[in-house]
């Protein structure tokens, strides 16, 4: 059995953990604090209850590095961005947090190991080791995709779904199992959040507040939703590939705005009218990238014999994939989908602290600096859940 | 004030260490050279919100920069000796592997060459 209090609370008079996240992977920038009541009741002969560990958040605040429309986020720029507001963004939540005396105060501090970019990873890393040896608190490297699990089974208090991770750098379907987190599919190429992205700046839409939430907006306006406008659909096995619609989809929106004529797709041949718009190409595409989605979660949940989806990561706030995958589940085992706002979907620094304060209190954190070196490549199974059964 | 110093080790290189220079501009400013936003970003329309602040001075009217504000721009300048240094390594790097490249290949050609004069033939 699980004993979440391996190790004890910094002051055992205060009977709770603070924790001090640190986010910043990719082009958001996140700080969080957390707060684990002391419960005795989790001790040897306690069940697992890693997903209700009656978490208090204390500070969860978020910066964005924004790039003009038509343009991504190159990882010099992203880590400048990171190394400028990191010290700032710490100051302001230990301050929303009440906590005054970090050296004293904090038990743990959690940054994101990997995956991600190099150079952000680099920059957050950086500020985790400053942090823990000016106030002498001890670190913790945890792996971004546990994160968003961790967070997403703590504010849903899902008990043991099938996960659903889609964010701009990863679309993993995911089931737990001895002491992992299973990938049982995934894709091959580029995440579907990247996908949308790169669409996005296709159609040169802003990338305020993210690119993903503008390509929904307009996929919402759609008038003619009766009408797909066909696009490969390229499930394989348990994976899937997004490459090759995206490249098609490009090619559409690019025709569109050249205004050829000649594309049968876009232009009714005898009167050279638009037929599709830049709001249905965007539905089709969400459409498209979902059904292969909520098909592969299908078969896992069929799989592991479960009723439960948790959708996980940025992509995971948006309304549609939510709605899609809630008729899936409901026609096939009265199930029902897990999701959260955006405050948790899309990467944020108290995802990092919540898994990191599990990894903390089952008394696996860096006995040596050289362990907090960051890596681009970081898969979810690699890690070894022990605050689970 | 002790100066700010950096010490690079690798296998190819024992110890290369970099240090400040007093009175050498590149050291005197908080706007680094290789710390700046990449050109492309700039050029498509993006507004830099991330400038280092400048350095501040004493706030006895003297001339005299702050201590904090001395140690940015040293270590402003060591960035900059850091990341050209680091570059110059990378490009190192890319002409060993691209001569290593060409002399695996000149040995395959060769390789190939003798094999087909002694009438080996694979196809």
């Amino acid at each position: 059995m699980v004993d979440l209090n391996t190790v004890s609370p910094k002051d055992p008079a205060k009977r709770y953990y603070l924790a001090l996240g640190l986010e910043g992977s990719a082009n958001k920038l996140g700080v969080g604090i957390i707060k684990h009541p002391f419960l005795p009741e989790t001790g040897a002969a306690a069940k697992d209850n890693s997903h209700d560990c009656h978490v208090e958040i204390l500070a969860n605040i978020r910066d964005t590095y924004v790039t003009p429309p038509g343009e991504g986020f190159l990882p010099r720029d992203t880590a400048r961005h990171h190394r400028n507001w990191c010290v700032r963004l710490i100051k302001r939540a230990l301050l929303e947090a009440g906590v005054r005396d970090a050296c004293a105060e904090l038990d743990v501090i959690c940054f994101t190991r990997g995956p991600g970019m190099g150079a952000p990873l680099h920059s957050v890393a950086l500020v985790a080791r400053t942090c823990s040896l000016m106030w002498q608190v001890p670190l913790v490297g945890v792996n971004h995709c546990v994160g968003h699990i961790e967070m997403g089974r703590e504010i849903t208090k899902a008990k043991n779904p099938v996960v659903l991770y889609v964010s701009g750098g990863n679309t993993q379907v995911i089931a737990y199992s001895d002491h992992r987190y299973r990938i049982f599919g995934e894709t091959l190429d580029v995440a579907v959040g990247n996908c949308l992205d790169r669409f996005a700046r296709t159609l040169k839409i802003p990338n305020a507040p993210s690119p993903g939430y503008n390509i929904e907006q307009l996929a919402s306006q759609c008038k003619n939703k009766e009408t797909l406008v066909e696009l490969p659909y390229t499930v394989k096995g348990m994976d899937l590939s997004m490459s090759g619609i995206l490249a098609y989809i490009d090619s559409l929106a690019k025709d569109l705005f050249r205004g050829n004529k000649a594309n049968k797709v876009l232009f009714d041949k005898k009167t050279g009218n638009t037929k599709v718009t830049v709001e249905d190409l965007c539905y089709s595409l969400q459409e498209n990238l979902f059904a292969m989605l909520v098909e592969i979660t299908e078969r896992a949940m069929a799989h592991v014999n479960a009723d439960q989806v948790l959708i996980v990561g940025g992509v995971g706030s948006n309304a549609r994939l939510q709605e899609m995958m809630a008729l899936m589940c409901h026609d096939r085992a009265r199930g029902r989908v897990h999701a959260t706002d955006e405050r948790f979907c899309i990467d944020n620094g108290v995802m990092i602290a919540q898994a990191g304060l599990l990894q903390y209190r089952m008394g696996n954190y860096v006995k040596d600096l050289s362990e907090t070196v960051v890596t681009q490549k970081f898969r979810t199974d690699e890690v070894y859940v022990s605050w689970r059964n | 004030m002790d100066r700010p110093y950096a010490v690079y080790e690798s296998p190819d290189i024992p110890s290369k260490k970099f240090t400040v220079v007093p009175g050498n501009p590149r050291y005197e400013t908080t706007d680094g050279v290789t710390t700046r936003p990449s050109d492309h970003v700039l050029n498509a329309g993006q507004i830099d919100r991330d400038k280092p602040s400048e350095p501040k001075r004493e706030a006895d009217g003297s001339e005299q920069f702050t201590k904090l504000s001395q140690l940015r721009m040293n270590l402003t300048g060591l960035q900059d000796d850091i990341n050209e240094f680091l570059t110059e390594q990378m490009d190192v790097a890319k002409a060993k592997k691209a001569k290593l490249d060409s002399l695996e290949q000149d040995a395959r050609i060769e390789e190939e060459i003798n094999g087909l004069l002694d009438g080996k033939d694979d196809d």
